[in-house]
């Protein structure tokens, strides 16, 4: 009996190390996320709907273009234009979606979801025939997609419908305390991504080419097929980006510094999120919430009074502190091992 | 089989197609040809649209824009060939070039020794950061430019607030010329960097063990080589070149302000790429980076020529990028 117990007890102890080191980061950054806006509900004078609302909708860009990332990181490439994309598709959306109905205006969504779909499609294509590394036609695509918006929209304008803004902030005006949508618009999305990554061939095949495209590509995979799928997707979820911020401000703005801030946080996403910038390991899920720990900063480190220049300076540290200490205990693990 | 096919091709091959392989040969093995030729071309181009450009003086505001790009771009190839990228340099050039700002009043020596040490100091904590505890450079350089973008806005207001004008000999170095307003001071600091650059890597030991550690980090390691040691040295090198290109910037412009390098720092990395340096690592010169960076600074004079709006000449810009490293990646495949 006794040994029966220690043996069950082994098995789940075994069980239970490989489930930490398959999800201890991304349960970590969950804890950290939750630590983060216990302290922020502390922090404020009142907490309630309101600033859960806010939260929501305001991390919705950083959130989906965290995802957009960690779906190309996974498949071994990285796309430094997510930010451009997003930037893209806040302008060509907002422009087309001035004036008109909630109808219509979901047409244009779906429209523009399906136009960056095609888009970073044909940049994955490029990657793989070209064979020149993801990291230079990103950067060249980012000053494209960059340029592209400024063509549709040189100064900011446009508009949205107030049913379109519910979708994305819960409320027609872009502010309320309805935090329902918000998070829906980014749950649902997600949560079937995350079941088509883990659970289908197709999806699986992603962190396969990202983790050994020889070894993918010699037991029958297509590799190519699969990083241009990662682009596509990568491109479908810069465009939610982009239309988030379109619901969220009722404007397009095809300024370049928000392109450039949108791809360096989601890079700092997908690293913290423990998605291995060499491909092949981490999990969406862990992404998203490193983007909303990266997104919640700036509002904690305002209501504490602090200068937002010093939150830039307290933000990369913290960048540069996480990633010393998880090199360290890879070094040492490594030593152990 | 195949193979047999293709030996026999070879052999009766006609002498068109035997030409032809024979050229292909001659830019695969020396692609910085095909490089000279596209800068022949886009020279000659920009000339058909302003036959002005096709004097010294056209050819001197294309030289005093490459400088600067020249010498960013050097620090940026130096990481390349240890598998890294430095994303805070236009940060650090900035910087360096505030620090320059705030101590001219002391003379233009004093000045440039500072801002060279301010900047060399933060290449250095990127190289603590990469070489020691191993963080991604992408990340470390990122987050190294976001601090360094914290804290300069923060000083720009307070204590740096006078700091926007540099001495005048930095002024003449980044922006004044010699022989007749012909050539500007400030290439010959780019030529100095380019001996020291390239006489570096090809035969000093520094240099073979940077190609050595993009190369195969682990068989770098297993021969001795101390490569957190060659990663602080790259990284700081590639600060103190930052900090010179900052310097230059800032005499050109006359003025400091924090978007000063801003625009040059796609630039260094598209000049390195160009240039046929690898980002894997291990391959790649610094020849070939002085012609990427005269490449893009023709390209950018002819955009202007073509009076070009900022939106188009973006989409322009990065296309060519991309169809310049796509061809360099075509002319240089062994099949």
């Amino acid at each position: 009996m006794g040994a029966v117990g220690q043996v069950v007890a082994g098995r789940l102890g075994g069980e239970w190390r490989r489930l930490v080191r398959r999800h201890g980061w991304t349960v970590g950054v969950w804890g950290l996320l939750v630590l983060l806006l216990l302290w922020y509900a502390a922090l404020i004078p009142r907490f309630g709907p309101f600033a859960i609302a806010s939260i929501a909708k305001n991390s919705l860009p950083t959130a989906y273009l965290a995802v957009s990332q960690a779906v190309v990181v996974i498949a071994g490439g990285i796309d430094l234009a997510v930010g451009s994309m997003m930037v893209l598709a806040n302008c060509v959306s907002a422009l087309l979606m001035e004036g008109q109905s909630f109808g219509t205006t979901v047409l244009i969504a779906v429209g523009v979801v399906a136009g960056a779909t095609l888009l970073n499609a044909l940049v994955g294509w490029v990657i793989v025939t070209s064979r020149i590394p993801d990291i230079i036609v990103t950067l060249a695509t980012l000053f494209v997609f960059g340029g592209a918006a400024l063509m549709v929209l040189p100064s900011p304008g446009g508009g949205t419908s107030g049913g379109l803004r519910f979708v994305f902030t819960g409320s027609t005006s872009g502010v309320g305390s309805n935090y329902w949508p918000s998070l829906v618009a980014l749950a649902v999305p997600l949560a079937v991504l995350a079941a088509w990554l883990g659970r289908t061939r197709t999806g699986l095949s992603l962190y396969a080419a990202g983790s050994d495209p020889n070894a993918a590509y010699l037991s029958g995979l297509n590799t190519r097929r699969a990083k241009v799928l990662a682009y596509a997707i990568g491109g479908a979820f810069a465009a939610l980006a982009g239309l988030a911020v379109t619901a969220i401000t009722a404007t397009g703005d095809p300024k370049f510094a928000n392109a450039a801030n949108g791809t360096l946080n989601s890079v700092a996403a997908v690293v913290l999120g423990g998605v291995a910038l060499t491909g092949g390991v981490g999990s969406v899920i862990g992404a998203v919430a490193a983007g909303v720990v990266l997104f919640i900063l700036k509002p904690i480190l305002t209501a504490m009074a602090i200068d937002p220049n010093t939150a830039q300076v307290i933000q990369g540290l913290l960048i540069i502190g996480v990633m010393m200490v998880a090199g360290l205990l890879e070094l040492r693990r490594r030593r152990a091992g | 089989m195949s193979t047999d096919l293709n030996r026999r091709t070879e052999e009766v091959a006609p002498p068109a197609v035997a030409r032809e392989r024979a050229w292909g040969r001659l830019f695969s093995d020396h692609p910085l040809l095909v490089l000279g030729g596209v800068l022949v071309v886009l020279v000659l181009v920009t000339g058909a649209i302003e036959p002005d450009y096709l004097s010294l003086r056209g050819l001197r505001n294309t030289l005093l824009l490459a400088a600067p790009l020249g010498i960013l771009a050097a620090g940026q190839t130096i990481l390349m060939l240890t598998r890294g990228i430095d994303l805070s340099i236009a940060m650090v050039a900035t910087a360096s070039a505030y620090v320059a700002g705030n101590q001219s009043p002391n003379g233009a020596g004093v000045a440039i020794a500072l801002a060279l040490v301010v900047g060399s100091a933060a290449g250095a904590l990127n190289g603590v950061g990469v070489g020691v505890f191993r963080v991604n450079p992408l990340i470390m350089t990122l987050a190294m430019a976001g601090i360094l973008l914290g804290l300069f806005t923060q000083w720009a207001q307070t204590f740096l607030q006078g700091s926007t004008s540099v001495a005048p000999f930095i002024r003449t170095l980044g922006g004044g010329s010699f022989f007749g307003n012909r050539v500007p001071w400030n290439v010959l600091v780019w030529a100095g960097v380019a001996v020291v650059v390239i006489w570096g890597l090809r035969r000093t030991g520094l240099g073979r063990m940077l190609y050595a550690v993009g190369d195969n980090p682990e068989a770098a390691r297993l021969a001795g080589v101390r490569s957190w040691q060659v990663l602080l040295a790259a990284y700081t090198l590639a600060g103190f070149f930052a900090a010179l290109g900052g310097l230059l910037l800032a005499g050109q412009s006359g003025a400091v302000d924090l978007q000063l390098a801003q625009n040059f720092l796609l630039p260094s990395v598209a000049a390195s790429v160009i240039g046929g340096t690898s980002i894997f690592g291990g391959v790649g010169t610094y020849s070939g980076t002085i012609l990427g960076a005269l490449i893009l600074s023709v390209l950018n004079s002819m955009l202007t020529f073509l009076n070009a709006g900022q939106a188009v000449k973006q989409v322009v810009y990065g296309t060519i990028v991309l169809a310049l490293a796509w061809l360099y990646a075509a002319v240089t495949r062994r099949e």
